[in-house]
């Protein structure tokens, strides 16, 4: 998806190191993120996934390293200001507004942004009726069943109109049948909303399926990125995955 | 009539508010001086519910905002010839200022949203328990410089021949002017976005909202409210001393909030006018009433233990309050939310919908477990 549509523009992690009281979370990851791909990021259970996308967001600062959207310096902004900046994230709990209902999730995220009370009413409208949420628009965001608020998820961050979109395991909790209807909804963030999607999932199908690119940390450090299909085939990436003593062997 | 359904969380409370008013109008005047002034305590318990209720941050502090418009309010407005002999150490600028009703409840405005605007800068960045004893700390400073700093304060003295305007009309316009800003807050965008940060500030930042900037407009607007409504509080007793505006009236008017349900408007006027209409029935019976041909008078204690057993019932039994922290709803309407046809659905029924693409490639469900 690197085509000449419009200037690239650039969200990128840059050597980040993350470490908390001496357990290094993240040693000089660099990641880029291109406004028209979806780049899967996958690792174990504290490989630093999470960690990364806190430093990205800005609800975590890195101990070295910056990152830079669009050529600025973000490294230090708060994370309000990279919302407004078109860094929009969802939260591997889903994390919506839990007392107010489905619509007005959506209405005061694009108020967050700080468009007009009609425009918001607009966004949500349209948002509604594209992640198939209308019917229950009325409905408390706590009661939602796990796959509507997913999508409530999404939808809140599109609703800020972003240039990028980092989900935080938004399939977790998803059953089976959801997963492909899923899949589908990440690559409309991508080729309708001309966003650049970070997708974290452990569903290793979901995002082989729909990343262009992917992207595999272990222990905070990446061990392989590439293709779908260039890093199913990489050795770290399975040792990573199947054992630890065939990673130390490659090591030797 | 959709324009009544929309604003009806305000008119509603609105019509309950001059019902009480107005029937307080044909009762003894004894009683007339009670309801006139639960109807100024409503004004302050719908100040504080402007900030705690639309920012979940708990604050002892806003009765600090209703001391210095109590003070600025009855320092400016009374009488300049006898100001110089009572207070001695006033500056010469307060001493002299003689400034009409209208003129003296705008000031109490502006000093409460001024005060509140300088001390919300550093505050605002706390919650929860810090945020608490930061604002406790705050109504403590306020109470001791009111009392001790003879220059801006009646010292320790009773300040009084403050011209007595709040009646029937003053206090129920008041309050009527302070529920209308509260709700068309709560429901502007400023309001919303604050209530968003109040479900959850880490996803309401993701969404580009200042945590900081939105809990600091509603805690200046607070700021005035409770300016506003020690103006009034100033103007209905005529005379006050600085414990007047100190612990008591900001635990008793923190309790009517969460009484009355401390996320809506209706919760707080709910909940200020039971327990100060309570409290002033109690404290009547005290001192002995006749009802009909009954003769009550209640032992000493009874009004503050009476006070006390309600609040513990009412917050044991329903944590979120009377009204359950929702505003008032249309009565005449079917039903608030639509149920979803079927909650359990998958997602999967129309996702993508509008751009009419159902079907998916390449993802192979059965390969999850990976």
């Amino acid at each position: 998806m690197t085509d000449e549509r419009r200037p690239a523009t650039m969200l990128r992690a840059a050597a980040v190191s993350r470490s908390f009281a001496g357990v290094v979370a993240l040693d000089e990851v660099t990641l880029e993120l291109d406004r028209h791909e979806v780049v899967g990021l996958i690792g174990p259970n504290g490989a630093g996934k999470s960690t990364l996308v806190n430093v990205m967001t800005g609800f975590d600062r890195p101990t070295a390293g910056r990152v830079v959207l669009a050529g600025d310096d973000i490294t230090r902004w708060p994370p309000h200001r990279r919302g407004r900046a078109g860094l929009a994230r969802t939260f591997q709990h889903a994390r919506s507004f839990a007392g107010l209902s489905v619509r007005e999730n959506i209405e005061v995220s694009a108020l967050g942004v700080g468009v007009t009370t009609a425009m918001a009413r607009e966004r949500a409208d349209r948002l509604l009726d594209l992640l198939g949420l209308s019917s229950i628009e009325g409905v408390p965001a706590s009661i939602l069943p796990h796959g509507a608020e997913r999508l409530l998820g999404v939808a809140r961050a599109l609703a800020t109109e972003p240039h990028f979109v980092l989900m935080d395991e938004p399939a977790a909790g998803l059953n089976e049948a959801e997963v492909p209807a899923f899949a589908e909804v990440v690559r409309s963030v991508r080729d309708d909303h001309d966003a650049g999607v970070l997708l974290i999932d452990h569903n290793m199908a979901l995002v082989m399926a729909v990343s262009d690119r992917v992207h595999v940390l272990d222990e905070g450090r990446t061990i392989a990125e590439g293709t779908p299909d260039e890093v199913r085939i990489d050795a770290a990436v399975g040792s990573a995955y199947f054992g630890r003593g065939a990673a130390d062997a490659a090591d030797e | 009539m959709r324009a009544l359904r929309r604003w009806w969380p305000l008119v509603g409370p609105s019509l309950l508010v001059t019902a009480v008013a107005l029937g307080g109008q044909f009762l003894p005047l004894s009683t007339q001086l009670q309801v006139r002034s639960v109807l100024v305590t409503t004004v302050i318990v719908v100040a504080l519910y402007v900030f705690v209720g639309n920012s979940g941050v708990i604050s002892f502090g806003q009765v600090s905002f209703v001391a210095v418009g109590a003070f600025a309010a009855g320092l400016a407005a009374a009488p300049a010839d006898v100001k110089p002999t009572t207070f001695p150490k006033l500056i010469p600028f307060l001493a002299e200022l003689e400034i009409g009703n209208i003129e003296s409840l705008v000031l109490a405005a502006a000093v409460g949203g001024l005060f509140a605007f300088i001390v919300g800068i550093p505050l605002m960045r706390l919650s929860g328990l810090s945020a608490g004893i930061a604002t406790f700390a705050v109504l403590i400073i306020t109470n001791n410089v009111l009392r001790n700093w003879e220059a801006i304060g009646p010292g320790a003295k009773t300040l009084s021949l403050i011209p007595q305007t709040t009646f029937f009309i003053q206090a129920t316009t008041g309050l009527l002017i302070v529920m209308a800003v509260a709700y068309v807050y709560q429901t502007s965008r400023y309001g919303r976005r604050l209530r968003a940060t109040r479900e959850d500030a880490a996803a309401a930042q993701s969404s580009g909202i200042d945590v900081h900037r939105e809990r600091l407009w509603a805690f200046t607007l607070s700021g005035v409210l409770g300016g506003f409504a020690g103006g009034l509080l100033v103007h209905q007793l005529g005379s006050i001393t600085t414990q007047q505006v100190f612990l008591d009236l900001a635990f008793i008017t923190l309790a009517m909030l969460v009484v009355g349900g401390i996320g809506s408007l209706w919760g707080a006027v709910v909940g200020a006018l039971m327990i100060a209409g309570l409290n002033a029935f109690l404290a009547e019976a005290q001192r002995g009433i006749t009802i009909g041909s009954f003769d009550l008078e209640l032992p000493g204690g009874t009004r503050l233990l009476t006070l006390g057993v309600v609040m513990l019932v009412v917050v044991l039994f329903k944590p979120t309050g009377l009204t359950g922290s929702r505003e008032l709803t249309w009565p005449f309407s079917r039903s608030r939310f639509p149920q979803p046809a079927s909650p359990s659905e998958p997602l999967g029924s129309s996702p993508g919908g509008g751009a009419g693409r159902s079907e998916v490639e390449g993802v192979d469900p059965s390969a999850t477990e990976q």
